[in-house]
This record gives structure tokens, C-alpha cells and sequence, in this order.
């Protein structure tokens, strides 16, 4: 598997001269999605003290278990669960307005290992690469959009829409009258994990249909045959959802 | 008895320190009660245009590191342990880190008597481990004290590792840590959780406030910082009677009837908790404060 790990040089990166000692087995190596705004040494910083976690509005903010080793109670986003809402308020008319002046984990980080992010989209958008969570990845043998033409749930609620995600891949030929083709910019995404978590290609979407003890949401209503259908095709050994945020070396 | 007299006499100063110790444990449950999220949000609700409601608290943190907005407080040994691991200060931190270096320095482990809840926790403890030594259920070892040993060794680890290594264990902050997961997440880690546990149960069964005196490694780190601190007991050796009533509610079993025949007295281990003040049927030991107390007290430190 290659991608969202986070490899051996990413590791001695952060964790800054450790040098011999990052290859002792404690150190196991977690995939993982940082908070924005981690930097390199963001392991040697991090004092897990906890309060990233408690500072962010949406509870998107989790600590690494004890199977972490080394890297435990470091605060990580699974955005499945809970996606990075980068600190917006959404308004009675639809419109995101920022919380607060930066974004909260980085401003309540008492040690610096995240660092403070101005809240302003267009600032979002534009974060060095180091400080950003990851970049979305989409994979389009399963994506319902480019599959069957009839999703683009990613596009729609993308909080840097048109800018990380587009409706249509730049330079690709496409015919007119086609629904929404996400596209991902990896240099606007900030790997906020909001299309991982609407992304409705995941096994339990595709099981939904099977179970009778309740009613299904409307999402699941839309969706739940295509995704059976897709995922039948597709074959076992695929990862699920079809937009995932993966965090760069 | 001989405690009514003290009672008529001063002031216990031991309802003070519960009062200090309550409302630190109220903060620590209250700070991650109110930022919590209720609600349980699905994509189901975000593609039909909802969101969900921020809770935006200015409260955050426990004991290890605290903040209301951009007022921040450290604990000093976090922050040297972050220092040494990270190799570099960060500025906002030093600036945390000043008020609570100073009280260290000042008034001495104090955070350890009046604040720490896990402190309060254990003390609480001593009243269980005493019923069960009456009954034989317990015993006592002596146990060195190895919390210079611990420290030292946690930091020379976290220069080599690049990673702070007390911040994992600190028993206050493995408490505060447990409830923010627990209101945030509504889950507990299994370590955290059986590590306390594991404390009250030896503490219980064996040596009571054994983590406190021969373990903690953050407050052997405030031990150092306060060792020459203004604040202390006072012993008048001609209201002394003798009648070792401090020695026995010592904590430490530190012994302060000691200082009234000049003997020697582990002053960095001493943290101000008063309950020897408050036991002395005479009122002979009172606090101190004074910047220098070379005549009376560095002849009873003794080789120290």
C-alpha cells in the first residue's frame, strides 16, 4: 500500500534528529490525517495536552490510540467520522461565514505544533503545502459521478467549492449536458476530508438496502442501489469512498 | 482532644485547600462538558445544506496546559519537557509558562497540595488505605524516592526520541485528558483508565501516596523549581511539645516535629499542604514567608 502512510522520511522529518532511534518498533507508523497547520517537527512539539481537541467547534479532533506507540494521544481528523469543518458557520442563506480569526486548533496550541491559519478561504486555499491536512484523491473507476453520471455530492458541499474541486476536469473533452465530473485541485485542497464524508460510495451505504429495522435517509435512498451495483463491479479489494483524503510526504 | 484547641485558637487552612482542589476538578469537568458537541451529525444532513452547530468555548485545557482565549497558563515541567524535545522555545509558551514558574518558585510545590486533582484523589485514598491497614488488608514497604530518577530519565529520552514523554503519563493530565475524551468522545482510553487505577490500587494496598513521593516525575520537577522557595512551615521549638502529631499526618512521613530539635527535613519534598500546621495542638508550626530564611531554616536543612 503506498499514499497515506506516513513513511519512514516523513517520520524522521518530524520528529526531527532522531535519527537510529524512529526505526524502534514503538514508533509504529499510523496512517494518519494531522489537524491543519502541523509542521515537521509537529511530533516533538506536540505535548498532548488536548486542547486542539476540545477547541474545535465540530468535535472533528480525535487522539491516536495506544497502538499508535510513540505517536500516542496525538490529535489526528478520520474524516469518515468527522470531517474538518474549517471553522465555518453556515448561515440561514447557505453562506459560510468564519468563526473565529484563525482556525481554532491552531490558535489554541500552546506549544506551536499547529500553527495559527487565518480564516478566510481564499487564505485556505492557498496554505503552504506543509501545513496542509492532505490532499483529496479521486478514484474514478468508482466514483458514481464519472461512473453514471448522477452524483457530484463531493462538488456541492466542497467548502472551497470551484476552487479544490471543480465540476470539471481542465482540458478533458467532455460533452455537453453531462452532469457534475469532480476534479480535484491539489493546489487549493486542504485535505478538510468534507468529499470523503459525503462521498456516498461506502460499504455500509451498499448494505443499507438489506436491512429492513429502520427507515432510510434520503441519502441512502438516492444512493444505495448505485453504490451496490458499483461496488459489485468494481470488486472487493477497493478502497472505499471513491474521494479520499491522503496525507502528502 | 488536643485538636479543639487549635481549632479555638487559628484557622484550619485545610478547607481552603479543598475548596482550591474542588474547583480545579470542577474546571477540569466543566471545560470539556461545555465545548462538546451533541448532536451526531451524517452526510445524510450535510448534502441537504445543513451543518452543524459550532460550540465555540474560550475555556480549554487541564492542568498540563491552560488557556481562556489568549490567556494561557503551562505547567513548567511540560514546558521544559516540550522545550527539550522540540529544541526550540516557542514564545507564547515562555509567556505561559511565567505565572506558574513563578508560583513554583515563590510559594514551592504547591500545585502538587492545592491543585493537582489526582493529589486530591489519592488523598482522599489515605483515609481507605488507613481503614484497611487497621484491618491487616494492607502493608507498608519503604519505597526510595525515584522521581529525580524518572524525570531525568523521561527527559534524556525525549531529547534523544524527539517526542515529550511525561506528557503521555502525568497522572493530572492522563485525568484531564480521560474526561475530555470522555465528554468529546464519549470514550476512555483503556491505558489512561487502568494506569490511574493502577495507581489508587498500590496506593490502596500498599504504600499510601507512594506515586506522589517516590514516583511522579512532574512533581519531582516542581520540586526542584520551588527548592528555594519563600514559602514555608515555621517551627517555634519552645511551643513545641512533642507530642509528634504532625509526624503522624504527614503525607510524606516526612517528620516536621524534627526542625524544633534542628534535625535535618526534606525540604523539596515538603508541598505546603499544611496539615501539620493544622494538626500542632500548641499552634507551634505556622507558614513563613520570607525571601531569605538563612538563620533558622538552613541550619535545620542541614546536608540537605
Amino acid at each position: 500500500m503506498s499514499g497515506p502512510c506516513l513513511t519512514r522520511r516523513d517520520f524522521l522529518q518530524q520528529t526531527g534528529a532522531a535519527g537510529l532511534f524512529t526505526v524502534l518498533p514503538v514508533f509504529r507508523q499510523e496512517p494518519v490525517v494531522r489537524p491543519p497547520g502541523a509542521t515537521r517537527d509537529f511530533l516533538a512539539r506536540c505535548i498532548r495536552c488536548g486542547k486542539c481537541m476540545e477547541a474545535c467547534p465540530f468535535d472533528s479532533i480525535r487522539f491516536l490510540g495506544v497502538s499508535a506507540g510513540a505517536l500516542v494521544h496525538t490529535p489526528y481528523i478520520d474524516p469518515l467520522k468527522t470531517p474538518c469543518y474549517l471553522c465555518q458557520k453556515r448561515g440561514p442563506d447557505g453562506k459560510d461565514k468564519p468563526l473565529s480569526k484563525f482556525l481554532r486548533c491552531g490558535e489554541a496550541c500552546p506549544t506551536g505544533a499547529l500553527v495559527k491559519i487565518v480564516n478566510d478561504k481564499e487564505v485556505l486555499g492557498k496554505v503552504p503545502e506543509q501545513y496542509k491536512m492532505g490532499t483529496s484523491v479521486l478514484n474514478r473507476k468508482i466514483c458514481l459521478a464519472w461512473q453514471y453520471d448522477s452524483c457530484g455530492e463531493c462538488y456541492y458541499n466542497c467548502l472551497l467549492k470551484d476552487k479544490a474541486l471543480r465540476d470539471r476536469p481542465p482540458g478533458e473533452f467532455l460533452e455537453s449536458g453531462t452532469g457534475v465530473k469532480p476534479y480535484v485541485d491539489p493546489d487549493y485542497c486542504i485535505g478538510c476530508g468534507m468529499c470523503n464524508y459525503v462521498c456516498p460510495v461506502r460499504k455500509h451505504i451498499a448494505e443499507v438496502l438489506m436491512r429492513r429495522d429502520r427507515k432510510l435517509t434520503l441519502f441512502e435512498e438516492r444512493y444505495a442501489a448505485m453504490v451496490r451495483n458499483l461496488i459489485g463491479r468494481a470488486g472487493d479489494n477497493v478502497k472505499m469512498p471513491a474521494i479520499r483524503v491522503i496525507r502528502r510526504p | 482532644m488536643a485538636s479543639k484547641t487549635s481549632h479555638a485558637r487559628k484557622k484550619r487552612i485545610r478547607p481552603l485547600r479543598r475548596i482550591v482542589q474542588l474547583l480545579v476538578l470542577a474546571v477540569l469537568i466543566a471545560v470539556p462538558y461545555y465545548s462538546q458537541n451533541p448532536a451526531d451529525w451524517s452526510p445524510s444532513r450535510i448534502v441537504q445544506g445543513q451543518m452543524p452547530q459550532p460550540t465555540t468555548a474560550m475555556v480549554t485545557g487541564d492542568t498540563w496546559s491552560f488557556g481562556i482565549g489568549d490567556f494561557r497558563l503551562m505547567n513548567p515541567v511540560a514546558f521544559v519537557e516540550g522545550w527539550v524535545s522540540a529544541k526550540v522555545i516557542f514564545l507564547p509558551a515562555l509567556v505561559a509558562v511565567l505565572i506558574p514558574l513563578g508560583m513554583t518558585i515563590v510559594l514551592g510545590r504547591v500545585f502538587c497540595s492545592w491543585m493537582c486533582p489526582v493529589g486530591l484523589l489519592l488523598e482522599l485514598n489515605t483515609k481507605c488505605h488507613a481503614f484497611l491497614k487497621k484491618r491487616g488488608l494492607s502493608r507498608e514497604i519503604a519505597i526510595p524516592d525515584f522521581r529525580y530518577l524518572i524525570l531525568a530519565i523521561a527527559l534524556i529520552l525525549g531529547f534523544v526520541l524527539a517526542f515529550p514523554v511525561i506528557s503521555v503519563f502525568d497522572p493530572p493530565h492522563v485525568l484531564g485528558r480521560e474526561l475530555m475524551y470522555l465528554f468529546t468522545h464519549h470514550e476512555v482510553s483503556v491505558m489512561g483508565v487502568s494506569f490511574l487505577l493502577g495507581i489508587v490500587l498500590f496506593e490502596l494496598f500498599f504504600v499510601s501516596r507512594a506515586w506522589c513521593s517516590s514516583f511522579c516525575p512532574s512533581g519531582g520537577g516542581l520540586s526542584l523549581l520551588g527548592m528555594k522557595r519563600w514559602w514555608r512551615i515555621k517551627m517555634s521549638p519552645e511551643q513545641c511539645i512533642h507530642c509528634r502529631e504532625c509526624d503522624a499526618v504527614c503525607p510524606y512521613g516526612l517528620e516536621p516535629m524534627g526542625l524544633a530539635d534542628q534535625q535535618n527535613f526534606n525540604w523539596t519534598k515538603c508541598e505546603n499542604c499544611g496539615l501539620c500546621r493544622d494538626a500542632c495542638p500548641t499552634g507551634a508550626i505556622a507558614y513563613s514567608f520570607e525571601p531569605r530564611q538563612q538563620q533558622f531554616h538552613d541550619r535545620a536543612k542541614g546536608g540537605n
